[in-house]
């Protein structure tokens, strides 16, 4: 039988030409000596780029992945690890301008597909981790699967930019799309258990999964049952609303409603929230329309405990009117925030109530409109959007990220703020929406966010919640003032600039454990032995913290490389449910699941962990903390730690950012375990 | 790669990592002789290095000889205009000829070239030496008379070359007095040489025991721009004449081992005439082409030709036969930026889909206003192609200064 199909047209198959071009340029790379191959990495790449662009290109390269790779095209880079590759770093890669970094992370993708298949047998990578990362590279990336470029990407990319959808394709089409979407599902799971201000991301994966489930050419098999809550959450969460019938349609059903059906509704509505920390604009629909019919009907649709209840029931007029401004189809957040800001009882301080009176009155500078319409365009009004992030932020505290930007220490300020001095947040911004401009102290001098020239953050962020997006750019100038302020005091400027840039709970004393001269670890064990004694229960005398407290954190990769400082809150340490010590805080970082190596694995769930918080066995904590406040009153003794637990703390610390910090002399006094 | 001891031991002078790593993969020890900023590299990657400037001459320039010696280096290869009479110099020491140093002031020094290429029998278009711009006025004029021209009627052009600059660097068309005013005063001394109407070609040989051993016929597109190997059919039926013009430049110049790189015109009567010669790889990668086109390393085929220990055998068998043995022609198109500003590189998509494309060298811009080119200036970067057909690839060289590759 004659199963060979007939050779495509030569002048549309450039392929084996192309791959021939490839081989050579692979084959010089692996010729040549080390030194050289930096030189022949841009025919190889750039070669590699137009076979993948060639129908079957990709498949080509995959059957070439091994022979790539001993050429030594991953050679001094990241790449060449793949064990501890980051698959959420893939969205930037894929859709950088740059041709090289998008090319070398589609081999590399392109790579594991083979260690995947069974084709390439890895030193570092197992053929199980392969496919795992791979579902999560496919679930992260999803968009691009099954979307055009956008606007941005062909302005940046060109070309380039057909090259990671083919690249996606062709590992969807290898691994299974079933894996991807189940993949998916854990993953915004995990995020959402988070309780994120900012959901739209979440949003737009959710919606990818919709899109599959309907499209008759996607076979999804058993999988993506997992997303029908998801799913439900936002287009569908209850009965009345189940086919997704639009917003006007459903008003029109609402009105036809009695009590009771909208009692089932209302308590409909509040579980998908409670459930999944999203809103449906139907829900908002829904709000809106209980406003002429009663307390009850409102608390119900908020889900309010006995607590949020109450709070709705002293402060109805101001409640109503909140949601009057706020809360609308298009501003849908705004319910959960609400309600989370009820249940937090805080409308009981004198000063929080009059200050939402001022926010719902607060006329906002034109700056701040052209701000807020930038960042989410004209679907709602600039002040409900503002109100929607103001509600989200009191009820939320733990949800505030800092975007991709620079400005962990003004996200945890404001993240503090919310969580403990509420009003002081509100008045914060009042001056930032009104009045374009904020004015701190530090050590009883002015400092004016308008005088200040520049902040931390080189460029305004914009992917940022309403009241970051306001509020931020004046922070982040006045947080690196006083930094500048500091610059020719000798140590640690966040000794000073902490206490005064947070609040006055910030605690005065302040240890560090880097020299700020030389990078070396210094006092490494009176600094442990310092912490237990300020923050473990059972060496300060049972004293759960009072207020949160700001700490910094050296951050490692999955392989426990050291990678930069970063601003935290400790927030509380307890016991577990397994009866293990654990440091609970908050990490401005948007996701805080994060693995910095070493067996160092931040959990966000499971461990007792409230909504935004990460958690750490306390051991593993302080085997990343370099900074912390103290109360210098309350300093008592050093805690006696027992040699056994310092010396696991000290050898995670020596295992990973420390490796290379370690003072010399210490080296020689400690040999360690050098052998076995 | 595993060194042969009894094989030659050679100093590559002057940096260039295409050169080392032809050596480092090649069985003959080396030394890398280059300025001290190379040292951190050599040091991390093991490569063998001697730091010397070749900027400042002084009383210690002997010292870099007997270095050499005592190691027991047997030959230095230059790779730069720039180091060629110091390997002229090193060479006289190593190898006790004193000579070597005279023929590679020769090669140097472009007029002194081209009246000993004269003496020779050797033809050369009309050339003087200028000191001044008085100078190229007078010639400038002198040369129009000649043709015959009355005032008023354009010029016939005249070159302008910088004594001591390699290949295109340096080199200017002369037209009006103008362009005179142009030349800035670090040029002179220079050679001035009458426009010939002619085909204008390089050629790259290598030589042992006074002997060619390969000769390539490099066929310039557009001086400047492009260039491919071998040579389309035409310009390789003079293959016979222009082996015998180097001939006669090897007998001329005293040369016995090495490589020469020298322009010639072939006029519309057969007519050969001699440009110059240089002493070093040429500046176009040619020797990538040819790599590209022969599958051997140019580089190491310098390191034999002027290792004194190469033996007959090997040096039969390394060479493939010319023209013949070529598995496509390969050329490259040096790209100019084309606009005032630029703010990014795009390759045209009708030369990347191309199937004679094959890479390129180009890196994005670094600023966005692009200087005025004078002389005629240094390209941003190469684009390499490689095919069948000597004819389509010329004209697709041809094409390439319509597009932009930056905009």
């Amino acid at each position: 039988m004659d199963n060979e199909t007939p050779a495509p047209d030569p002048a549309d198959n450039r392929l084996p030409g192309l791959l021939q071009k490839f081989d050579e340029a692979t084959r010089t790379l692996a010729q040549a000596p080390g030194f050289a191959k930096p030189a022949k990495l841009a025919r190889v790449l750039d070669t590699a780029r137009r076979v993948m662009l060639q129908p079957g290109g990709c498949a080509a390269i995959e059957e070439r992945s091994q022979a790539l790779e001993e050429a030594g095209l991953y050679h001094g880079s990241d790449w060449a690890t793949p064990q501890i590759l980051v698959p959420s770093l893939t969205t930037h890669s894929l859709k950088s301008p740059d041709m090289t970094t998008v090319v070398i992370e589609s081999l590399s993708e392109l790579r594991l597909l083979a260690v995947a298949r069974g084709d390439y047998l890895h030193p570092l990578i197992s053929q199980e981790q392969a496919h795992h990362y791979l579902s999560q590279v496919l679930a992260m990336n999803l968009a691009l699967l099954f979307t055009g470029p956008s606007e941005a990407e062909r302005e940046t990319q060109g070309r380039l930019a057909k090259v990671p959808r083919l690249l996606l394709q062709h590992l969807a089409s290898r691994i299974g799309y079933e894996h991807v979407i189940d993949r998916l599902i854990e993953e915004i799971w995990r995020i959402l258990h988070q309780r994120p201000i900012q959901v739209d991301s979440v949003k737009q994966m959710i919606t990818q999964i919709a899109i599959c489930q309907v499209d008759p050419d996607i076979d999804l098999g058993t999988s993506g049952q997992g997303a029908d809550r998801l799913v439900s959450s936002l287009y569908g969460p209850t009965q009345s609303c189940r086919e997704d019938p639009g917003v006007a349609v459903f008003a029109d059903r609402l009105r036809a409603m009695d009590s009771q059906a909208l009692q089932l509704e209302a308590t409909g509505f509040a579980r998908a929230m409670h459930d999944t920390g999203l809103v449906s604009p139907y829900h908002a629909v829904l709000l809106r329309h209980l406003m002429g019919q009663g307390d009850h009907l409102i608390g119900e649709a908020l889900g309010l405990s006995s607590t949020g209840r109450d709070c709705l029931l002293c402060y109805r007029e101001l409640v109503k009117d909140l949601i009057r401004e706020a809360v609308h189809p298009t501003t849908p957040q705004s319910v959960y925030g609400l309600a989370l800001m009820l249940e937090r009882g805080i409308l009981y301080q004198p000063a929080v109530a009059p200050s939402l009176w001022r926010q719902l009155a607060l006329p906002l500078s034109p700056c701040s409109r052209d701000r807020l319409f930038m960042a989410y365009g004209d679907l709602a009004s600039p002040r409900a959007l503002l109100l929607e992030g103001v509600l989200c932020m009191l009820g939320q505290p733990l949800g505030v990220g800092q975007g991709n930007n620079p400005t962990c220490q003004s996200a945890r300020a404001l993240s503090m703020w919310a969580f403990n001095d509420p009003d002081y947040l509100l008045q914060m911004v009042a001056w930032a929406a009104r009045d374009d401009e904020i004015i701190m102290h530090f050590e009883g001098q002015p400092i004016s966010s308008r005088e200040s020239l520049s902040g931390v953050a080189g460029e305004l962020p914009m992917d940022l919640d309403a009241v970051s997006l306001l509020v931020v750019p004046h922070l982040d100038r006045i947080y690196a003032e006083m930094g500048r302020r500091c610059v020719d005091r000798g140590g640690d400027p966040h000794r000073w600039v902490n206490p005064e840039f947070h609040g006055w709970w910030s605690g005065r004393g302040f240890r560090i454990n880097v020299d700020v001269g030389t990078g070396l670890l210094v006092d490494l064990e009176d600094f442990l032995r310092h912490f237990y004694a300020s923050y473990h229960p059972y060496y300060n005398g049972n004293q759960p913290l009072i207020h949160p407290q700001p700490a910094g954190i050296a951050v490692t990769d999955s392989a426990g490389r050291f990678i930069g400082w970063h601003a935290i809150t400790i927030l509380r340490v307890a016991l577990d449910p397994e009866d293990c010590m654990r440091v609970y805080f908050f990490n401005p970082n948007n996701d805080s699941g994060q693995d910095w190596g070493d067996g160092v694995t931040v959990s966000t769930a499971g461990n007792g962990e409230r909504f935004g918080e990460g958690s750490l066995p306390f051991e593993q904590f302080a085997s990343r903390l370099y900074i912390f406040h103290h109360d210098p009153l309350e300093r008592g003794e050093l805690a006696d730690v027992s040699a056994e637990e310092l010396d696991r703390v000290i050898d995670h610390i020596r295992r990973s950012w420390g490796a290379e910090r370690l003072p010399e002399n210490q080296l020689q006094a400690d040999p360690g375990p050098q052998r076995g | 790669m595993e060194k042969n001891p009894s094989k030659g031991y050679v100093a590559l002078l002057g940096w260039s990592l295409n050169a080392i790593e032809a050596a480092e993969t090649f069985d003959r020890r080396y030394v890398v002789v280059a300025p001290d900023w190379a040292e951190d590299y050599c040091k991390k990657y093991d490569i063998p290095y001697i730091p010397w400037d070749y900027e400042r001459l002084n009383d210690r320039s002997m010292e870099i000889a007997q270095t050499l010696q005592e190691m027991g280096v047997d030959v230095a290869i230059p790779l730069f205009e720039e180091t060629v009479e110091w390997a002229g110099a090193i060479n006289s020491v190593l190898m006790d000829n004193p000579r070597l140093l005279g023929q590679s002031m020769l090669m140097r020094d472009k007029s002194l070239m081209k009246r000993r290429a004269q003496l020779g029998g050797i033809r050369v278009g009309i050339f003087e030496e200028a000191h001044d711009r008085e100078d190229v006025i007078r010639f400038l004029k002198r040369v129009n008379q000649t043709l015959l021209k009355l005032d008023g009627d354009p010029n016939d052009p005249i070159h302008f070359k910088a004594f001591d600059k390699a290949g295109c660097l340096g080199h200017r068309v002369i037209r009006t007095p103008d362009d005179v005013d142009a030349i800035p005063d670090d040029e002179f001394p220079a050679l001035m040489e009458s426009h010939l109407d002619g085909w204008e070609f390089a050629v790259e040989a290598w030589i042992h025991n006074g002997k060619i051993r390969f000769l390539n016929i490099s066929e310039y597109v557009t001086l400047g721009y492009s260039v491919f190997v071998p040579a389309s059919p035409e310009l390789e039926r003079y293959r016979d004449l222009i082996a015998k013009q180097i001939e006669k430049l090897i007998r001329t110049f005293d040369i016995e081992f090495g490589f020469v790189h020298p322009e010639y015109f072939v006029t519309s009567d057969d007519e050969m005439y001699f440009g110059e010669v240089a002493f070093r790889p040429p500046g176009f990668k040619v020797f990538e082409l040819l790599e590209r086109v022969y599958g051997f390393n140019a580089y190491q085929a310098m390191i034999l030709v002027f290792d004194p220990k190469s033996t007959e055998e090997e040096i039969t068998s390394f060479f493939p036969k010319e023209v013949v043995d070529a598995k496509r022609h390969a050329g490259c198109f040096g790209v100019y930026p084309r606009r005032r500003v630029v703010s990014k590189l795009e390759i045209p998509e009708e030369t990347e889909d191309h199937p004679y494309f094959e890479s390129h060298e180009l890196t994005p811009p670094l600023e966005e206003t692009v200087t005025k080119r004078t002389a005629f200036g240094t390209h941003w970067g190469l684009v390499y192609f490689a095919g069948e057909d000597p004819h389509q690839l010329r004209d697709l060289l041809k094409r390439q200064e319509e597009l932009d590759f930056y905009i």
